[in-house]
């Protein structure tokens, strides 16, 4: 006998994913387990002026558990305890690193948007004393000099870092092992001993004075693990077929690579060039070591002490005074700004002009 | 058939892959323009023959080589040929589709002239040419410029087949080329060797037993039994290795008691 299946729209019923589909019963006790705890919790505190940590972990927590485990345990029986519990562990934890990641921004945010102004952010430190009011001098100098700085090490850092990695994934080597040994030990290297070891090699040695150059030295070691691994990680990922393709086409290993691996690995080498900067341009130890600090613009990186964020932060906070503490939050967040645009900027540009379909 | 000439012949291939012997003593001659399958249960070596027509097997470190392969009476293998060149002459399209993720329909089956650093003087007319032998023109004529993953998967295996032809080759070797293809798209792929098969030798590693019957002149059945390396068990028109095979062991696979 013949099968009639009708496959029209009609017949088939809607379905849903079945994480989507979610009885009223079950929206309105969840609500509940949801609301009540923190009502209770906020009702406490106002009542006994209990401290907020304090009823967080004693009146919420405990209260909000129990809500959890009775929805789980009416709406999908003994084995929906679990499942309430586990809601709520994720829940509270995730939070709980927001917080922590938001209340850091937060904080730079809160306290140094007050320091931002024209002048903070073009203006150099000539002449400017730890008690000046805040309307006078800036960090303009220290932008251009950790700018600088930091330029300069990625210019030196990028194509070691890429060659590294290119020995590490493109090639038979025979000393990949020593390679990699000696990446894992840089990437533990503390900053201020990489610092103080540029320091000894050509400041203490009478070589050179204060000089941009030697902090920019100084940061290689601790930013060329970074982009090497992350850049060996990217070229990893690129399909061995596409690299195949490529020299069955009768191209010489280096254009395989250049003109397929290269461009498909593009955007996780971007990832790597930006960590390896995320990774030095808050470092202070070895700046105050080598570049020292400066009140005026420097634009040699070659001659003369160098001012940068870091130290800038570092010289006015240990002050004490509130117009310094509040330079040194304006720096922080000007910090935070530069890397926020130098990583929005790079993933724009790095965005794949071509993009595969759904 | 002994009025035909050859274009490529291997003889006595051996590889080795760090201790381990898998192919030994290899003879086989592919006749000018026909399409010559090679089947055989997995691991009995074919793929890595069919590597060493183009020395493509030289990217494992461990691979080694005893033998002659004789491209229009050369050896490959011969003192002071690069095998940079040989792949120029000897095409390969693989198991699963590879376009290059980075670039246009265009770019693709232009990619072997700027990745031999060749030059061309009239590059719309190759890419037209190539896509048409390929049989993809029609589909993607109106979309040269789109992204090659925009395509479907057999497309995307006829697009780098264009890509192939496109550098002229004399041989094209082809490594389960239908192998991640649904059935029509397969038959595409398949109509167009035959349609190839006038103009060039080619080479069809396949485990399919009615592609082989399909589209091959010749089949060469390979075989690697108890841990011994792979070697040829039987050659010959296609017909008789699976009408009349004369070793039992052929007629076993091909009739699939087997493998």
């Amino acid at each position: 006998m013949e099968k009639v299946i009708d496959l029209s729209p009609v017949a088939r019923p809607k379905t849903a994913a079945p994480w989507s589909r979610k009885s009223p019963q079950f929206i309105l006790y969840a609500s509940l387990a949801t609301v009540i705890p923190s009502a209770v919790a906020l009702g406490t505190i106002a009542l006994t002026g209990m401290d907020f940590m304090a009823a967080l972990f004693i009146v919420f927590l405990p209260i909000q558990i129990v809500a959890a485990a009775l929805v789980g345990i009416t709406v999908y029986g003994r084995r929906g305890i679990l499942e309430g519990l586990l809601v709520v562990a994720t829940i509270f934890l995730s939070s709980f690193v927001f917080v922590l990641l938001g209340s850091v921004i937060w904080s730079v945010i809160s306290n140094g948007f007050s320091a931002l102004s024209a002048s903070f952010i073009f203006q150099n430190n000539y002449y400017i004393q730890p008690k000046t009011s805040l309307e006078f001098g800036g960090v303009g100098h220290s932008i251009i000099g950790s700018l600088l700085i930091v330029g300069l090490s990625t210019i030196v850092t990028v194509p070691l870092g890429l060659a590294t990695a290119v020995y590490l994934t493109e090639t038979q080597g025979k000393s990949k092992g020593v390679i990699r040994t000696l990446l894992q030990a840089m990437s533990g290297l503390p900053s201020v001993v990489s610092g103080l070891f540029i320091y000894a090699m050509f400041i203490a040695s009478g070589i050179t004075t204060y000089a941009g150059w030697t902090g920019s030295l100084a940061l290689i070691p601790l930013m060329l693990p970074t982009v090497a691994r992350v850049t060996e990680e990217a070229l990893r990922l690129v399909p061995v077929e596409l690299r195949n393709g490529a020299l069955a086409l009768g191209a010489p290993a280096w254009r395989a690579f250049v003109q397929v691996t290269l461009p498909a690995a593009k955007s996780g080498i971007v990832t790597a060039i930006l960590l390896g900067i995320a990774r030095v341009i808050g470092e202070t130890a070895p700046l105050v070591l080598t570049t020292f600090a400066a009140d005026r613009t420097n634009l040699n990186v070659f001659d003369g002490a160098m001012g940068s964020l870091p130290t800038y932060l570092f010289n006015y906070i240990a002050f004490g005074f509130d117009e310094s503490i509040q330079r040194a939050w304006g720096a922080a967040l000007v910090i935070l700004i530069l890397v926020a645009i130098l990583f929005i900027s790079a993933r724009v540009a790095s965005r794949t002009r071509t993009k595969a379909r759904k | 058939m002994s009025n035909l000439s050859y274009h490529l012949r291997a003889e006595d291939v051996n590889v080795w892959f760090g201790e381990r012997h898998v192919l030994k003593n290899v003879n086989l001659a592919f006749p000018t323009n026909q399409v010559t399958a090679l089947i055989g249960p997995s691991g009995c070596g074919k793929s890595t023959f069919i590597r060493t027509l183009n020395r493509m097997h030289e990217l494992i470190p461990s691979a080694g080589f005893a033998g002659k392969v004789l491209l229009d009476d050369e050896d490959i293998y011969g003192d002071g040929i690069d095998p940079v060149k040989v792949r120029l002459n000897v095409g390969m399209v693989f198991q699963k589709p590879n376009p290059f993720p980075t670039m246009s329909i265009q770019e693709n089956v232009l990619s072997g002239l700027k990745l031999s650093g060749r030059k061309n003087s009239n590059n719309e007319e190759l890419v037209e040419t190539s896509l048409r032998r390929a049989s993809i023109w029609n589909e993607v004529k109106d979309r040269l410029g789109d992204p090659a993953l925009s395509l479907s998967g057999g497309q995307q295996q006829r697009l780098c087949i264009a890509r192939s032809l496109a550098m002229g080759p004399k041989v094209l070797l082809m490594d389960e080329p239908c192998s991640a293809l649904d059935p029509g798209s397969t038959r595409r792929v398949e109509e167009t060797i035959l349609e190839l098969a006038p103009e060039m030798t080619i080479v069809i590693v396949t485990h399919n037993m009615q592609q082989a019957q399909r589209v091959a002149d010749q089949t060469a059945f390979f075989l690697s039994e108890d841990g011994n390396p792979g070697h040829v068990v039987e050659f010959g028109a296609t017909e008789q290795v699976f009408g009349q095979p004369i070793d039992p062991r052929t007629n076993d696979y091909v009739n699939g008691h087997f493998g």
